[in-house]
């Protein structure tokens, strides 16, 4: 049998990013891992073992990875990594803050150092520090000497207990010691379908107790089933067991009980848990429930063997691809049109129009694939956000408790990464500004605990990302005073409240005077602002003094291919995202209303602000007083009307980028090519919206 | 041509394997799976002449994998061979207990698991 070496092999540099890719992949799930742990830890004391498993699992996938850097500080930094969790979750070293402290620095430290793998000298340079935290790790590890015992009493067949690793022989004698009962639960599954009905009985099986092993064995068809036992604790007795198992195929039978403890109540109970040995700090809350929901169990088992990881660059090419076939069949539709309409041609125009409507069908069917592909879940930026916020919350010793919903609501992947940063800003905001100290928060009779909810729903063809805090509210006086100040306001002027409101989005209108290093002063909502109006969205703010603010960002779902309504307007074509189109009305002239410069229409009784196309572009075209055409744009809570010559129908559009001069120009969002080969330009919606709720420039 | 099932779950692990067994004198088949779950559907499907695992592995690990091989009429005399990490001496026993023909500690050279796996590729199959 071959013995271990530490020589060094040679790698592609394609096994190098594999290698860089999974270990960040692993770096980050523990990063959540141990928040969470660290939650428990400081929060009810008791850890889920499972939880802690996994991180050591993680560790261990590390050490294995770092095996092949072939950077020996690394190698031993990983080793005791996975020592100290390996004793944290045997029970042999005393789980606490402070070993989960260093072992955050420790996953941070590797975290740092993937960043740099190439950089052979900042990697020696960090040799040093890693030894340090190498040292401490090991002195944390004073390891309890392993535990022996026999499963004598126990009724266990013994292949079964050969196969038992070390660490399921621990949680089987932890849960003895509980006095919990021991039981197996037996069912035979279909080979080629095991996965799913397994799942759900290890979910079951979970919520009134503890999975300790799984154990598949040959079926009576062995080719063709399987048959799982299921080692378990729990505390209900085995008639219990089986009523509230609830799982006709499975058998369930009783292998023992040590040391019965009287004080244990029957009944349903949560699995035994390690404990932590922290005092408890100030509750912390867990966070996002969502997050840690049974179905996920499921889901993650499915994603192990079914999911493809692709580089967003090949699938911005695919799009592109489709993008060009979309113009193409337009193009192909216009010469089907002329076909058609000369009799000499009918014929093979209606032939061509067969074909062409099959080629219809096929590309959209594409085009709604590659799109769905591109879509994902926000639960990964919302996880980041959590993080960020569980890491302030100590730092700015606040008390607040996360709340996360719809973290499966998803979005193009684009808009996701693009959206990490105004989002994290949000959220930093509204903890180190909203949020009062605990002290405030009682002397306003509130409770001392603050909520910051980040929330996602879809309304339309649009995602909602909204993040609200229960805090102090904007302070609009004071944001007025700084504005005038700076001279973005005039001390005349009259703002009603939602444009006061709105001086937050202007640069530097930061409320605070204190700076502090978790928002800084100068970077605000200015910024949010703009990172989300280049995706083509809007941010409104909600806020009343005393009682919070809530800040939603509304953004297209995805930016690849959308269908626009194209308009005419002074002879010129524009396209209007049809997304953000909630209706087109045709009007008489005599309708418009007029009130303090601006043009209203009555809309079923609500006043709809109008603004014209031909003016706003300086397009030379005289009023008209006939009947005229307003598109109603909504995006968020805002509404617009435009006023257009005529509507001309709708097009599947690929929006490029416009560079150069015009790239610039205030209301419009790009181009894009119709099907006859012309050139037309974007509209963009939003500057349209949201400049017209805030009044800057009357129609 | 022989064929080998991989059980790793970690994606680098896993090409390592395929590589380094690629590299064999005598062209083999390899088929990958990413779990102990993967594994169990694998089986089946193909008549393997080895198996290559991993221990630490979500789901099932890969005692219980190695535990559900020597039971089953079937598979009871692929040679297995368990690929493990420092530390995990206990169970990597263990696994030897349950059946396992040979073991490898990662990291290990390419040429010491091309080793092991020619020996056992040609050695009579186990008969209990």
């Amino acid at each position: 049998m071959a013995k271990k070496k530490t020589t060094r092999r040679r790698r592609s540099t394609k096994a190098d990013r594999e290698f860089v890719s999974e270990a960040e992949e692993i770096v980050e799930r523990m990063r959540n891992d141990l928040a969470d742990l660290t939650d428990q830890c400081s929060g009810s004391g008791e850890v889920d073992p499972e939880l802690l498993n996994g991180i050591f699992r993680s560790a261990h996938s590390l050490k294995a990875l770092a095996g092949l850097f072939g950077f020996e500080p690394i190698q031993e930094l990983t080793h005791r990594l996975e020592d100290i969790l390996d004793g944290l979750r045997l029970g042999r070293v005393a789980l606490g803050m402070s070993a989960l402290t260093l072992i955050e620095e420790a996953v941070n430290v590797f975290g740092s150092l993937l960043q740099r793998v190439d950089d052979a000298e900042s990697l020696a340079g960090a040799g040093e520090q890693i030894a340090d935290l190498t040292n401490r790790i090991e002195a944390a590890t004073n390891e309890a000497p392993p535990e022996v015992g026999e499963f004598d009493s126990l009724d266990l067949d013994a292949s079964l207990l050969r196969a038992l690793t070390e660490y399921e022989e621990h949680r089987l004698r932890e849960n003895l010691e509980r006095g919990r009962h021991i039981v197996i639960v037996e069912s035979t599954f279909e080979i080629i379908s095991f996965e799913e009905g397994l799942s759900e009985l290890s979910t079951a099986i979970r919520e009134i107790g503890e999975v300790l092993s799984t154990l598949p064995a040959p079926g009576e068809t062995p080719e063709s089933q399987i048959r799982f036992s299921l080692l378990a604790a729990t505390d209900l007795s085995l008639n219990e067991l089986s009523s509230r198992l609830n799982f006709p195929s499975a058998t369930v039978h009783s292998v023992g009980r040590a040391q019965p403890s009287p004080e244990l109540a029957s009944g349903a109970a949560p699995p035994v848990q390690a404990a932590c040995e922290a005092p408890p700090e100030p509750p912390l809350q867990p966070t996002a429930p969502e997050m840690v929901h049974d179905s996920e169990n499921l889901q993650s088992l499915k994603s192990i063997s079914d999911t493809v990881r692709v580089d967003i660059r090949k699938l911005d090419e695919l799009m592109n691809l489709v993008g060009e076939l979309v113009v193409q069949r337009g193009a192909l539709g216009d010469i089907v049109s002329r076909l058609l309409s000369d009799s000499k041609t009918t014929r093979i125009g209606s032939d061509l129009s067969k074909v062409y409507k099959a080629f219809d069908r096929k590309l959209k069917g594409l085009q709604a694939s590659v799109l769905d592909v591109r879509m994902v879940p926000l639960r990964q930026v919302f996880e980041k956000a959590s993080r960020v916020l569980r890491g302030l919350r100590r730092e700015l010793d606040k008390n607040v408790r996360l709340e996360i919903r719809g973290a499966d609501t998803e979005l193009d992947k684009l808009i996701v990464e693009e959206l990490v940063d105004p989002l994290m800003h949000t959220v930093r905001n509204a903890l180190d500004h909203a949020i009062e100290t605990p002290e405030e928060r009682i002397a306003s009779g509130k409770d001392p605990e603050g909520r910051v909810k980040i929330e996602a729903f879809q309304r339309g063809n649009h995602v909602v990302i909204a993040v609200s805090d229960d805090g102090r509210g904007i302070d609009t006086a004071l944001l007025r005073v700084k504005a005038e100040s700076r001279g973005l306001v005039g001390a005349d002027e009259i703002l009603s409240q939602q444009e006061m409101l709105d001086l937050v989005f202007l640069p530097g209108a930061s409320t605070r005077d204190v700076v502090t290093e978790t928002s800084g002063r100068g970077v605000g909502m200015d910024v949010v602002r703009s990172n989300v109006t280049a995706l083509g969205g809007v941010v409104d703010i909600v806020s009343t003094p005393g009682r919070g603010t809530t800040i939603s960002m509304t953004l297209p779902i995805t930016l690849a291919i959308i269908q626009s309504l194209i308009i005419r307007v002074a002879e010129q074509r524009f396209a209007i995202p049809l997304n953000s189109v909630l209706e087109t009305l045709l009007i008489e002239a005599s309708d418009i209303q007029r009130s303090e410069g601006r043009e209203l229409l009555n809309l079923r009784g609500d006043a709809l602000l109008l603004r014209r196309l031909a003016s706003e572009f300086q397009l030379d075209v005289p009023a008209s007083d006939g009947r005229q055409f307003v598109v109603v744009l909504g995006m968020g809570d805002l509404r617009v009307g435009l006023l257009v010559d005529s509507l001309e129908g709708q097009q599947d559009t690929v929006i490029k980028p416009i560079q150069g001069p015009i790239q610039s120009v205030d209301g419009i969002a790009g181009a894009t090519e119709l099907g006859d080969g012309d050139p037309v330009l974007v509209l963009d919606v939003a500057s349209f919206v949201d400049g017209s709720t805030r009044g800057r420039e009357a129609a | 041509m022989q064929h080998i099932l991989i059980v790793e779950d970690s994606p680098t692990m896993r090409a390592l394997l395929t590589s380094a067994l690629e590299g064999l004198d005598t062209p083999v088949k390899v088929t990958e799976a990413e779990s102990g779950f993967e594994a169990l559907r694998q089986l089946p499907r193909n008549s393997y002449d080895l198996i290559v695992t991993d221990i630490n592995m979500p789901d099932i690990n890969g005692l219980e994998l190695i535990s559900f091989v020597r039971n089953n009429s079937s598979y009871r005399t692929i040679p297995l061979v368990i690929v493990s990490t420092v530390g995990s001496e206990r169970d990597r026993d263990k696994g030897v207990g349950l059946g396992a023909d040979a073991y490898l500690v990662k990291p290990f050279e390419p040429d010491e698991l091309r080793d092991v796996v020619r020996d056992l590729l040609t050695r009579p199959r186990r008969n209990e």
